[in-house]
């Protein structure tokens, strides 16, 4: 609150220091400006909203706050001849508040932003976890005696789940678990400044803080049966400068640049305890991180504290015939140096007699992560149009993405706080160098109608990736006209060849891939994309929109097998928009998408076992998405006396398919230990109506309402039995918050005043 | 390098589009419509007396008021309220007021083609956001400055846009993209937290897909998401590389707005031994602890340091 008091207060002095600033400057010699607008104008919108929830509340306000109680909406604007002010304020008091100030006075511009956005998972979430944060340490304990109970396996008291005969009993966490909303919320403060300080010298600042609070759902296990989920609590800042200072005139522009952000995480170590384990499993059992007789607790870092410095410089240079060069150039550091936590909060590892079969587990190699990444990345665009007909496009890319972090030595690590182990390898530090040169040519048919041909070359050198190198051909037409007045074509195609240079194998079965994958993100490929959109205007007042969009990617390495194969997608969207007159205007789109991927896979045990090798362990998924979406509104704006009327429905469906295929799958199916998934499908509804009656052209009052509904079914999402809607925390292998996709509907009814000015 | 049936095919496609565009522009011949007029031949340069003030102006075009607009402050060197008025943009007015409003001697932006209007607005709009506009994917699709904002009759609140809202202008030709906005999991924008500005800078960037800040996309969503930031003792190498590996930030139906759903998205590339290519399908969500590899948060359950681990035993992300 105090930040918030300090950053309002100073953004109101700096605006009255800058009004004050406007007032003395001299006035340019100027010519009358043409008619007037109302100087002053504003709406104060303020009433009642009323919310009726049915199923998932949280989800319904994802991003928002709509509880019962006061609607609030004001704006304000003053323009003159010499300055701009405006001024919002939204749902004032809740947890998405927005307020939002702008001014310019030509010379100097000022503005200042105030958002809260929540982020709302569930107000059902239930843990059994008990937050005892203390520090910079993130604590969430269980009951000891629960969990006393568990280790020693008492009769009748299940802990988490293993077997489907346990899920008729529940979990002794169940019992003790307690409801509490999980939600988490972002509220960012921006301020910004810019100052003409001649006619061709500009200076502007901003800066922004950003702070996220609250909890959200977080992974915390300790066994392939003992995955969980706890309400993660956060606590963490992002401050961000920038500061920039330009000279223009009119043959170019020159920039210099420097850019801060400043991550803080006040949260440096997440320790929870082991809902199956009151004491640590002494001495360790090998084969903890399947069975779970593990440690008492865990711990794991949280998101570092870290910081990035970025300059850069940006020139634009006008030359003649038509012709333009600009292009930027950039040096940035980002840089971690957090503590490193020890390899396990396990004393049953963390002894001496366990450092003398796994010495590189007596200390850590370093005591901080001494990361540290540098760019250096460049841009270089040349735009020459040198007649009517013809112009061309050269541009060239450049980014280095330097990572300089010392290899850390993890050959001997600790797998779940659980088993010391010997596989752990050394850290890999990621780097790549990128070049792009790219090439476009348009052909001016008409004075309307552009031809454009071109042709990227994008090579990646990387380093610590299978592939070494990629290399993208792409080959583009377009062609985007408005020749008629009544119809409008854009239109491209692209087909992008990627090649694989230098490709290690060894890299990809050094992480235990088969030999035969190849990661889709780095694979050879070809690439095909074509857009085509048609506008027509058959009178001014009408608009028909028709599109389609098309996407595939083959993968095309002759030595791939597994993976990812095929993966394409396409959309077609038609609409029409009608303005028959100002005060009346509507519309309704429609659009229907598709997507599908094939990947392979084969379920098998290392080699030298023979499922290695064994083409009868192989399986597919098909995955075959569709989605229709469809949108209708009406505006009415004083089309009937003294009203404004505003009507909109949106909706959205998916329905989402995954079909296994392949010798493995008839081979479970055969054994009766295959059952496929059903779809996981949605349908989401919006409509807003929003209705305004004006007594006088001040004084008015509005009535709204907006009806949501979601319905969902997805097989991740686990309920009780018999009880759709009410989450499980207590099922297969986890104790999890319940947090997942279920349905709602909700009815929000606005009532308020409204004066305008 | 490309094979040659690649090339051929590109030919071949590239082909058939210029074939598409002549046979199109010779079935439409130039008949005019605002936006179609040629280029005219250079003007020799003006002089103070083929201008004739704003007030001649608005004695005709009354409607075409631009007060209440940043280009109206006077206080501002460049705006055309402290410059030429009207004729800042459409040019010296002396002939076409003599020729009793002849539409041939006035120079109006609507009627230009695309990136010659475009330049009119950039003899001042050149730099800050729009300092790499020439050259960058709009300009070089006769998108213009003209195609999005309008100066005298803009519908939105802000920028001058042409539509009254910045989703909806872009939607006009990116629907398929803002459609994603109603997808079950989606940046808020919908919900008016975020428009398409929030990342992109349709003027022109140094990063790719018109990403406004950084030189990357994982700069570019780490300007928010900076926690994800780094770097870190272990990285996930897709994503030190790109976040639109497994995410698309328009929006998706599956969780975290990943591009498949968990845990498939992961099995397309993990093809090991043991659990990461198990068949996770119903029998096992129905009947061994291997379900919570499919319910719930899938993989992330424990696999939660997915973005980057600063745990020394952080190999697997699993700490």
């Amino acid at each position: 609150m105090r930040n918030r008091i300090i950053v309002t207060t100073a953004a109101l002095l700096l605006a009255s220091a800058i009004s004050a600033m406007a007032q003395q400057q001299q006035n340019p010699p100027a010519t009358t400006a043409p008619a007037a607008l109302a100087p002053t104008f504003g709406t104060i919108d303020f009433g009642f909203r009323g919310l009726d929830t049915t199923g998932d509340a949280a989800r319904l306000q994802r991003y928002s706050d709509l509880r019962n109680g006061a609607h609030s909406h004001v704006e304000f604007g003053k323009n003159t001849d010499t300055s701009l002010i405006n001024f919002t304020a939204d749902n004032v008091g809740y947890r998405d508040q927005r307020y939002d100030f702008g001014f310019t006075n030509g010379k100097a511009t000022a503005s200042f932003l105030w958002d809260s956005t929540p982020l709302n998972y569930a107000y059902y979430a239930r843990t059994p976890w008990v937050d005892r944060s203390t520090g910079s340490s993130a604590i969430l304990t269980l009951d000891p005696a629960a969990r006393l109970a568990v280790q020693s396996k008492q009769p009748g008291i299940v802990g988490v789940p293993a077997n489907a005969g346990q899920l008729n009993t529940a979990s002794i966490f169940r019992g003790m678990a307690g409801q509490f909303d999980l939600q988490q919320r972002r509220d960012t403060a921006a301020l910004g400044f810019g100052l003409n300080a001649t006619r061709d010298l500009l200076v502007n600042f901003t800066f922004s803080t950003a702070k996220k609070s609250g909890a959200m759902p977080w992974g915390a296990s300790f066994a392939f049966s003992n995955a969980n989920e706890v309400p993660l609590p956060l606590d963490n800042r992002t401050n961000d400068f920038a500061a920039g200072v330009e000279w223009t005139n009119p043959k170019g522009m020159v920039r210099l640049g420097w850019t801060g952000s400043w991550f803080d995480n006040n949260i440096h170590e997440l320790v929870w305890d082991n809902p199956v384990r009151a004491t640590d499993m002494t001495p360790y059992d090998p084969s903890a991180y399947l069975n779970g007789n593990g440690p008492a607790q865990g711990r794991m870092s949280m998101p570092p504290t870290n910081h990035m410095n970025v300059v850069s410089a940006t020139a634009l240079y006008k030359m003649p015939r038509r012709t333009t060069v600009n292009g930027t150039l950039s040096f940035a550091s980002m840089k971690q140096n957090d503590s490193l936590i020890p390899w396990t909060i396990n004393p049953a590892i963390a002894n001496a007699g366990v450092y003398a079969k796994f010495p590189g587990l007596a200390h850590l190699e370093r005591s901080t992560a001494e990361a540290e990444v540098r760019g250096i990345n460049a841009l270089l665009n040349l735009t020459s149009r040198p007649n009517s007909r013809f112009g061309l496009n050269v541009r060239y890319r450049f980014n280095d993405h330097d990572n300089r972090t010392p290899i850390f030595d993890a050959v001997e690590y600790v797998r779940f706080d659980a088993v010391p182990e010997e596989t752990g390898g050394e850290t890999e530090p990621f780097d790549f160098k990128r070049n792009t040169f790219d090439v476009n040519g348009t052909f001016h048919l008409t004075s309307a109608t552009a031809l454009r041909l071109g042709y990227t070359f994008d090579t990646v050198d990387r380093l610590e990736r299978a592939a070494e190198q990629l290399t993208d051909n792409t080959f583009r037409a377009s062609l985007d006209t408005m020749q008629s007045q009544y119809v409008t074509v854009r239109a491209i195609y692209e087909h992008t060849a990627r090649d694989v240079s230098n490709l290690d194998v060894g890299k990809i079965t050094g992480g235990g891939g088969q030999p035969a994958l190849r990661f889709y993100d780095e694979a050879a490929r070809d690439r095909d994309k074509a857009t085509l959109l048609f506008v027509v205007n058959p009178v001014a007042q009408v608009d028909l929109t028709a599109s389609v969009a098309a996407g595939k990617d083959k993968y095309n390495d002759s030595d791939q097998y597994f993976g990812l194969l095929d993966n394409d997608n396409t959309s077609y969207n038609l609409g029409v928009n009608v303005t028959p007159m100002e005060q009346v205007a509507f519309g309704v789109n429609y659009g229907h998408d598709k997507f599908t991927s094939l990947q392979r896979s084969r379920n098998a045990n290392p080699s030298p076992d023979a499922s290695w090798n064994d083409p009868n362990r192989d399986w597919t998924l098909n995955n075959d998405e569709k989605v229709n979406n469809f949108d209708v509104y009406l505006d009415l704006l004083r089309a009937i006396k003294k009203t404004d009327v505003s009507l909109s429905y949106s909706f959205s469906d998916s329905d989402n398919a995954f079909v296994h295929g392949g010798p493995r799958i008839a081979a479970l199916t055969a054994a009766g230990q295959f059952q496929a998934l059903p779809n996981v499908t949605n349908q989401w509804q919006q409509l807003r109506a929003d209705v305004k009656y004006f007594f006088d052209t001040h004084v008015g009052i509005g009535v709204g309402y907006w009806y949501e509904k979601l319905d969902i079914s997805d097989f991740a999402t686990i309920d009780l039995p018999g009880q759709p809607g009410t989450p499980r925390i207590d099922y297969l292998g986890e104790i999890s918050t319940g947090y997942g996709n279920r349905p709602y509907k909700g009815n929000t009814g606005f009532v308020r005043l409204l004066y305008t000015f | 390098m490309p094979s040659i049936r690649q090339v051929v095919r590109s030919a071949l496609a590239i082909a058939t589009v210029a074939l598409i565009a002549v046979l199109f522009v010779a079935a439409h011949p130039g008949a005019a419509r605002p936006g179609t007029v040629k280029p005219k031949v250079q003007a020799p340069p003006a002089s103070a007396a083929d201008y004739v003030g704003e007030d001649m102006c608005l004695q005709c075009h009354e409607d075409q008021a631009y007060k209440g607009t940043v280009h109206a402050l006077k206080t501002n060197l460049k705006s055309p309220a402290a410059t030429k008025g009207c004729e800042s943009c459409h040019g010296p007015g002396r002939a076409h007021v003599e020729g009793g409003g002849d539409v041939t001697k006035i120079q109006n932006p609507k009627k230009m083609n695309m990136q010659e209007a475009s330049e009119v607005c950039a003899t001042c709009h050149n730099r800050e956001t729009h300092a790499l506009w020439t050259g960058s994917q709009h300009d070089q699709r006769n998108v213009g400055c003209t195609s999005c904002h309008s100066v005298h009759a803009p519908k939105g609140d802000t920028k001058l846009l042409k539509a009254s809202s910045e989703p909806e202008l872009c939607a006009s030709c990116h629907r398929n993209i803002t459609n994603k906005q109603h997808r079950f999991n989606h940046m808020p924008v919908r919900e008016g937290k975020l428009g398409c500005s929030s990342c992109h800078n349709v003027h022109g960037t140094s990063n790719v897909k018109l990403l406004k800040a950084g030189i990357t996309v994982d700069e570019s969503c780490t300007s928010c998401h900076a926690e994800k930031r780094g770097p870190y003792l272990w990285e996930h190498a897709p994503v030190a590389e790109s976040c639109t590996a497994c995410h698309d930030p328009h929006g998706s139906n599956n969780d975290r707005m990943l591009v498949a759903k968990q845990p498939y998205l992961c099995q397309r590339c993990h093809v090991t031994s043991r659990h990461p290519p198990t068949v996770y399908e119903g029998y096992l969500l129905k009947n061994s602890y291997n379900s919570n590899k499919i319910f719930g948060r899938a993989c992330v359950s424990c696999h939660q340091q997915i973005h980057g681990s600063n745990a020394p035993s952080g190999k697997a992300f699993l700490r």
